[in-house]
């Protein structure tokens, strides 16, 4: 596979975005993750998969530095990274938008918080609210939308940033079947519009080969990397086509840990 | 069953059902039973109870002769006016003092065990202390008012503080807000609903003190009413002031639910 990771990456001319070399955590004497090194480009979808309970959390909160680690670097265009001066944007896992704002308020709350000009918010909201068709939810509160709309609204609030670097940490986890195919083509439609570099973590195998173009496939505690595997399937990908399945066969050997 | 309704649609629609009509009638039947009580116990023993037509010949007379120069409408202002004054400065000082005690660990510990020793006192506890430091003016009144008025205000707005989600605050650290942005943005607006319960609870709790207060020595109010009433041996506007409590009273809870209506709006859906 090395062989065949090297050759795409010699093809993807895109600049580096971020770079983590030696990445070691440890809580106390639990080893979490070990020496992990690799690279995102910019405007890169990467997803990470691993077994239950590796470290993914860890790993995600590690790169938006509300943890330090114990040792390695984390680079962001070639510099440390650092919250108050890279932009990064978080998606959690269960729905987190303010009940006391409207959806068109959830949306400029980052905005407004890095008191971006008006005109500027305005201008970015307004391009969400078009990408992902809230407009008939603009003034409604999150508490009469559906989960699945919220955690719209949640994605939406995070692109509207235009971060350096968006994470999500399993932001489908808790939706059904239907919800997540549509919000995977709705998460895979803006990042292409916005061209934001993409972290997503996953549990789901499928969904990590359906949206990706990188998948991080992590060992068992401690996490290190099994394998960087470049996925150069076309989009729209076609789950039930050959090399989806025998790409996600792939990943599924791979994660297993028994 | 599928009906036509006014428009012509078709559609299944809520139809007026008999326990709807129960719902509606109960608070009128509570209502008459309590006339009926008032109006068989006033006729039995008249010197015990005022009878309904005597209260409504007080209320009437009340309304053609004031007491102290004030008319009726003229009392149950001047006891309206030291709440409101009262409940303002409540809520400007309540407010950012909850505020501070709940936001503020350092602040919390420092104040929180005086606070709790004066908490519990009752505001009329205070009025021997205050008529020897102010007077019988005015001022003391209110400032009775507003020590039962300020404690719900604080006890509330500090619990609120405290209970914000933290994965708002999460939100709000990885959106790099600074800690007073997050107070600002998403700590307080979190605690509103409590803030907004605890501005209630001291409505009720400063009309309650009010009167007590008014029983005491004044020259107007509600509460002055029922005094007046007790000294005369004039039960009628005893009871007429009794009512007419419990009608403003019931009035201002209204208003205040239509205030927070106003002020947390996300909170009416269902």
């Amino acid at each position: 596979m090395s062989e065949e990771v090297n050759a795409a990456a010699a093809r993807d001319e895109r600049p580096v975005k971020v770079e983590v070399r030696h990445l070691t955590k440890y809580f106390d004497t639990l080893h979490v993750l070990d020496d992990v090194s690799f690279d995102i480009k910019k405007g890169e979808f990467v997803c990470v998969v691993g077994p239950t309970g590796c470290g993914k959390t860890t790993f995600l909160n590690l790169l938006t530095k509300i943890y330090e680690p114990s040792e390695g670097t984390l680079k962001i265009d070639g510099e440390l990274a650092d919250p108050k001066k890279h932009n990064l944007a978080f998606v959690f896992q269960e729905p987190s938008s303010f009940p006391w704002l409207t959806v068109e308020e959830n949306l400029k709350f980052g905005l407004k918080v890095k008191k971006l000009p008006a005109d500027v918010i305005e201008q970015r909201v307004e391009r969400i609210i078009k990408l992902l068709g809230l407009e008939e939810f603009r003034n409604v509160y999150p508490a009469s939308l559906s989960t699945s709309t919220e955690q719209r609204v949640i994605i939406g609030r995070a692109f509207a940033m235009e971060p350096d670097l968006l994470l999500m940490d399993e932001p489908y986890g808790q939706m059904d079947i239907k919800m997540r195919f549509y919000l995977e083509d709705e998460v895979l439609r803006l990042w292409r519009e916005i061209g934001t570099t993409v972290v997503f973590i996953t549990h789901n195998v499928e969904e990590a080969v359906y949206l990706s173009e990188k998948i991080l496939i992590l060992t068992n505690k401690p996490a290190k990397i099994k394998e960087e595997l470049v996925n150069t399937l076309p989009y729209p990908r076609n789950i039930a086509s050959k090399d989806f399945i025998d790409l996600r066969r792939h990943v599924t050997e791979q994660i297993k840990w028994w | 069953m599928v009906k036509v309704n006014k428009k012509g649609k078709k559609g299944e629609f809520k139809e007026t059902t008999p326990l709807d009509v129960v719902y509606f009638i109960l608070p009128f039947i509570s209502l008459g039973l309590v006339v009926f009580l008032w109006y068989s116990v006033s006729t039995n023993k008249p010197d015990m109870f005022p009878s309904m037509t005597a209260t409504w010949a007080r209320l009437v007379k009340l309304f053609k002769q004031p007491i102290m120069r004030v008319p009726y409408y003229g009392h149950i202002l001047a006891s309206l006016k030291r709440v409101v004054m009262a409940l303002a400065a409540a809520i400007v000082i309540g407010v950012p003092f909850g505020t501070m005690l709940g936001w503020n660990r350092k602040l919390d510990c420092f104040f929180g065990s005086i606070f709790n020793i004066i908490r519990p006192i009752p505001p009329l506890a205070w009025i021997p202390l205050i008529i020897i430091a102010f007077g019988i003016g005015e001022f003391p009144k209110v400032l009775i008012v507003f020590i039962g008025a300020v404690m719900p205000i604080v006890i509330n707005t500090r619990a609120g503080l405290r209970s914000v989600d933290q994965l708002y605050l999460d939100v709000g650290t990885l959106f790099d807000a600074n800690r007073r942005q997050i107070l600002m943005e998403v700590a307080i607006p979190s605690a509103m609903p409590a803030i907004i319960a605890g501005i209630k609870t001291a409505t009720s709790t400063g009309w309650m003190v009010v009167l007590a207060a008014e029983m005491l020595s004044a020259k107007s109010g509600v509460g002055f009413l029922v005094t007046r009433g007790m000294d005369a041996n004039d039960m009628p506007l005893v009871l007429v002031a009794m009512i007419t409590i419990g009608i403003v009273g019931a009035l201002l809870g209204v208003l205040t639910s239509l205030i927070e209506r106003l002020l947390c709006p996300w909170l009416q859906i269902k």
